[in-house]
């Protein structure tokens, strides 16, 4: 399951000493042993200094992270190209603890005595916040790991001609154009590539390149007569791959149907509100899984720490072991080490190696996402590995694994899901989310919807929603498809802290059919 | 950060690269900032951190072919490389018939007072300061706290081959925090947003957090329905920004916008309601001009209810035969006199809600959206608070918050929450639809 098994470059070595004279360690062989065909050489001394100086400076702990992210996006409207563009953007933040606090400091001139000048920032910021502390951060312990890990793919999408990244956009533009109804196509392509080197006074030195890739599309039907229009949308889930993830799809091929479907859905009927079974493909269940489970077993958030922004939880940790989430077919694993998973990596950014484990387990909520600070808050003795900043400028602290939904063990298909269904609706792609601060009160769209009726997909239909309570919602699970039917979705912006970062992140599930969920109509003109 | 001289310096040496390339011309934007911020939960500061951002874009164009590529590195090879790599990547674009040319010399409106030197120099002890001020009024009361201070200074500097160059420099902080009761049952906010720290009083804005917490405690249950409700500045900024964001007159000459159809001197909302966009606005981070350094002016969008226009990008100006506006900026909805007091007199039965969270957009057509109340939510009869009651999930749309609004209060600017940087007022407006209880404290 592992990435790194597959990549050339990646290896994982599991030094021993813990972190005790870490920085006594850091020095020597193992940044030779560390170093992949990645790092920029001036960078060994850079990361020693900025270590030393905080050290130097009353720093407990101390960690540098120099980040270059590369990303590329092009956009297109029917038969333009309307932006093209690419980014850099290169520097080093540097963590500490001092006085029990934290601090951090980052800066884009990435010199050895800017980084430095940074860990002393970040000390000093440290201190001024070290009086107001009740209770000392503590990191719970890690081996001194040194490794280099990278996304394995086969063609990098930044060495692809950009002719040929925009003429596969085009052509869809051009596919879905061609359906009579249709008035207006977009798509676009997204790249990003993260490398990072993070060495810290625990002896960390690992060094990670993430390549993430997202193209997806949208058409757009309109009635003059009636002066209505709707879109469909169409995603390929953003995945950690390269340009062969692309080339492999179907996504072109798609194109027509899509249009297809953006003009059926305008002359469907309205749907009418109330309870029905729906039945939901994991293009759309993937989202409300992250919604309301993701963000649920997130540890910080469950004990008030994203109070301010994100909300709470209604999983607190006392109800560990305890609270029914669901039914008893459904578990829930976080993984960090899932090929092509958005969150996968090699280790998180606290120097943790990343695993994959239950947190819910036959509908029981089991455990948490942690970091290296939080594990000891509920008495674990080691991290998760779920530390994660979004660039050179932005404080690590918890982000969301790959969270993903464990299929049935029997084969069973979204068909035969449907066959075996009376009445109900079928609810397919991602479309308007919102969940309240607790994660109670969900409120679900999408992007295509069907009538169920004796087993049988019998019409499109518009304007729906569904609108549930977490517990409720995952107790009406009463079926769900086998591992043949399991699909991975995702997102490149989920945001959470103050200031917000921005978390990439994959959700893997079966289909799955809920029974009497409350269904609304969306459509204020037939509402 | 960098300096301006040296920002110039930059931005010469990019256009003199490019100017070298026959054909080719070019906007440079450099963007420059330094921000602060200081958080804190569970009654202690969680973490803290300052940071230096840099961004250097250069677009080149080439006839209808264009391309963009941005940096934050300044060295000799990284501004060769950023300039090849837009030349490069221009050259291979495909022809975008709706490019224009970039614009040239441009006069603009002066911001009034955009810079807070106290604001761009606070210290972490100062950010300290002003948490341990809301960490003190929550261990004062016996409730858990959770917020965030943040300052920072940011410049841009706009300039282009045919001779256009703008600059601004401006400030801006905010404070927000979340009280919590210890039973679970109440929760408060408070937050607000500007260009001057000392206009941010920490400890009483920490207060009214502590006070709503409380006072949300042990909530009554309220049934949905449709309701005369309060909402205060938090909560229409974040519905409002619904409506300024379908401010667009090709979507809506294209037939899918909530302004298709619509027509400048149409009635939409009672004579009360009068939104602007405002370049010169400094507190809210007003800017004179847009990404393409088009002169942005003083507009009242909705004057009186009244639609006068929509923006039209160069472009879509250019096709239609109207004159371009530029992407409007820095909105206020205008206020009235009223004090909130004043406007909860004024209802029999209604419900005052403190804002909004996880707005999403249901339907573009009626910009109907969804969403949740959260951090004090209180059922008024017959002009008073009368208890606290359970959040809602809503379904209602920003057009149908203003067509029934029959009062207004003072403006300010809320920060913290979703849909920050307008000037908005608290507002009163009916039959608005909560449609389902959250059960979410």
């Amino acid at each position: 399951m592992i990435g790194s098994a597959t990549v050339k470059l990646s290896r994982r070595s599991f030094l021993k000493g813990g972190s005790a004279g870490a920085l006594a360690l850091f020095a020597g062989p193992r940044l030779g042993t560390a170093r992949g065909l990645l790092t920029e050489p001036k960078l060994d001394e850079l990361v020693k200094r900025a270590l030393e100086a905080a050290t130097k400076a009353g720093a407990s702990y101390a960690d540098v992270r120099v980040v270059r992210i590369r990303s590329e996006n092009i956009a297109t409207r029917e038969d333009r190209v309307e932006r093209v563009a690419s980014s850099e953007d290169y520097g080093v933040g540097v963590r500490v603890i001092a006085g029990g606090a934290w601090g951090f400091a980052a800066t884009p001139s990435v010199t050895a005595a800017d980084a430095e000048r940074a860990a002393r920032d970040a000390v000093a910021i440290a201190k001024a916040n070290a009086p107001l502390m009740k209770r000392p951060v503590t990191l719970a312990p890690v081996p001194a790991n040194v490794d280099v890990w990278q996304t394995p793919l086969t063609k990098d999408p930044f060495k692809i001609p950009l002719e040929d990244k925009a003429e596969i956009l085009l052509a869809i533009n051009r596919e879905a154009m061609k359906v009579p109804g249709v008035k207006f196509a977009t798509s676009q392509f997204a790249a990003a590539a993260e490398w990072k080197l993070l060495a810290s006074t625990d002896g960390a030195y690992i060094e990670q390149e993430i390549v993430r890739i997202g193209p997806g599309y949208a058409v757009t039907a309109v009635d003059d007569k009636r002066g209505e229009f709707e879109t469909r949308e169409f995603q390929l889930p953003p995945r950690q791959a390269g340009w062969e993830y692309v080339e492999g799809s179907s996504m072109l091929a798609d194109a027509r149907r899509i249009g297809e479907e953006a003009v059926e859905k305008l002359k469907a009927p309205s749907v009418s509100p109330g309870k029905k079974d729906l039945i939901l493909d994991p293009s759309n269940l993937w989202l409300t899984i992250h919604e309301s489970i993701g963000h649920t077993t997130e540890l910080d958030r469950a004990l008030g720490y994203e109070a301010n922004y994100a909300g709470t939880s209604f999983a607190t940790p006392d109800q560990r072991g305890k609270l029914q989430i669901g039914a008893p077919l459904l578990t829930f694993y976080a993984d960090k080490t899932t090929p092509g998973g958005l969150a996968t990596c090699g280790y998180d950014d606290d120097g943790v190696a990343t695993q994959k484990w239950n947190l819910v387990e036959n509908g029981v909520l089991v455990s948490y996402q942690t970091t290296r600070e939080q594990a000891g808050w509920i008495g674990e003795k080691a991290s998760r590995g779920t530390c994660y900043a979004d660039g050179y400028g932005s404080f690590p602290f918890q982000r969301m694994p790959n969270v993903s939904l464990a299929p049935g063990p029997k084969e069973r298909s979204l068909d035969e899901l449907i066959a075996a269904t009376d009445d109900g609706v079928v609810i397919a792609g991602r479309g308007s989310w919102s969940i309240d601060h607790q994660r109670l009160n969900f409120q679900f769209g999408g992007q295509a919807f069907w009538e169920v009726k004796r087993g049988k997909k019998t019409r499109m239909l518009r304007d729906v929603a569904y609108q549930a309570n977490t517990i409720e919602f995952w107790h009406a699970c009463d079926a769900i498809g086998g591992p043949k039917s399991w699909f991975m979705g995702g997102t490149l912006t989920d945001g959470k802290g103050e200031p917000g970062q921005i978390n990439s992140v994959s959700h893997g599930c079966p289909p799955a059919r809920f029974k009497q969920v409350n269904v609304l109509n969306t459509n204020r003109r037939t509402a | 950060m960098i300096t301006q001289p040296d920002t110039r310096r930059l931005v010469d040496r990019i256009l003199t690269l490019v100017h070298a390339t026959k054909g080719a011309s070019a906007i440079v934007a450099v963007r420059s900032a330094r921000e602060g911020n200081t958080r804190f939960a569970v009654n202690e500061i969680t973490s803290s951190g300052d940071v230096e951002q840099l961004a250097i874009t250069l677009t080149v164009q080439f006839g209808q072919r264009s391309a963009s590529a941005t940096t934050n590195q300044t060295d000799d090879r990284a501004i060769d490389d950023l300039v090849g790599r837009a030349l490069r990547m221009a050259r291979l674009a495909p022809e975008n018939p709706e490019q224009l040319p970039p614009l040239g010399r441009q006069t603009y409106l002066a911001v009034k007072n955009p810079v807070d030197p106290a604001t761009a120099k606070l210290t972490p002890d100062a950010r300290a300061k002003a948490a341990g001020a809301a960490l003190a009024a929550a261990d004062a009361a016996k409730v858990t706290i959770a917020g965030f201070v943040r300052h920072g200074s940011q410049s841009l500097l706009l300039a282009t081959s045919e001779g256009l160059s703008a600059s601004h420099t401006w400030t801006s902080c905010g404070m927000s925090c979340t009280a919590r009761t210890p039973d679970g049952t109440g929760s408060g906010w408070a937050g607000l947003g500007g260009h001057r720290i000392a206009s941010i009083d920490a400890a009483a804005l920490a207060n009214t957090a502590v006070t709503k917490a409380t006072s949300s405690a042990r909530p009554h249950k309220l049934d949905p329905g449709r309701y005369t409700v309060i909402l205060e500045p938090a909560a229409v900024a974040s519905l409002l920004a619904f409506l300024i964001g379908a401010f667009n007159a090709r979507r809506a000459d294209e037939g899918r916008s909530f302004f298709a159809k619509k027509r400048p001197g149409d009635a939409l909302f009672p004579a009360e309601i009068t939104l602007r966009s405002d370049p010169t606005d400094g507190p809210l981070g007003a800017s004179p001009f847009d990404s393409e350094g088009f002169p942005l002016a003083l507009t009242k969008w909705i004057d009186k209810g009244t639609l006068t226009g929509l923006p039209y990008s160069r472009f879509w100006a250019k096709k239609q035969g109207k004159p371009p506006t530029g992407q409007p900026s820095a909105w206020t909805l205008d206020g009235g006199t009223a004090s909130q007091d004043e406007l909860i007199k004024g209802v029999s039965r209604g419900v005052l809600i403190t804002r909004f969270w996880y707005l999403r957009p249901l339907d573009p057509q009626t910009l109907l959206t969804t969403g949740l109340t959260r951090d004090g939510v209180y059922l008024i009869e017959n002009g008073r608070i009368s208890h606290p009651v359970n959040n809602f999930r809503f379904n209602e749309s920003p057009v149908q918050m203003l067509a029934r609004c029959d009062g207004l209060g003072l403006t300010e600017i809320p920060s913290g929450g979703e849909g920050g940087g307008v000037r908005v007022p608290v507002l009163r407006t009916h039959e608005f639809n909560l449609a389902s209880i959250s059960e979410a404290v």
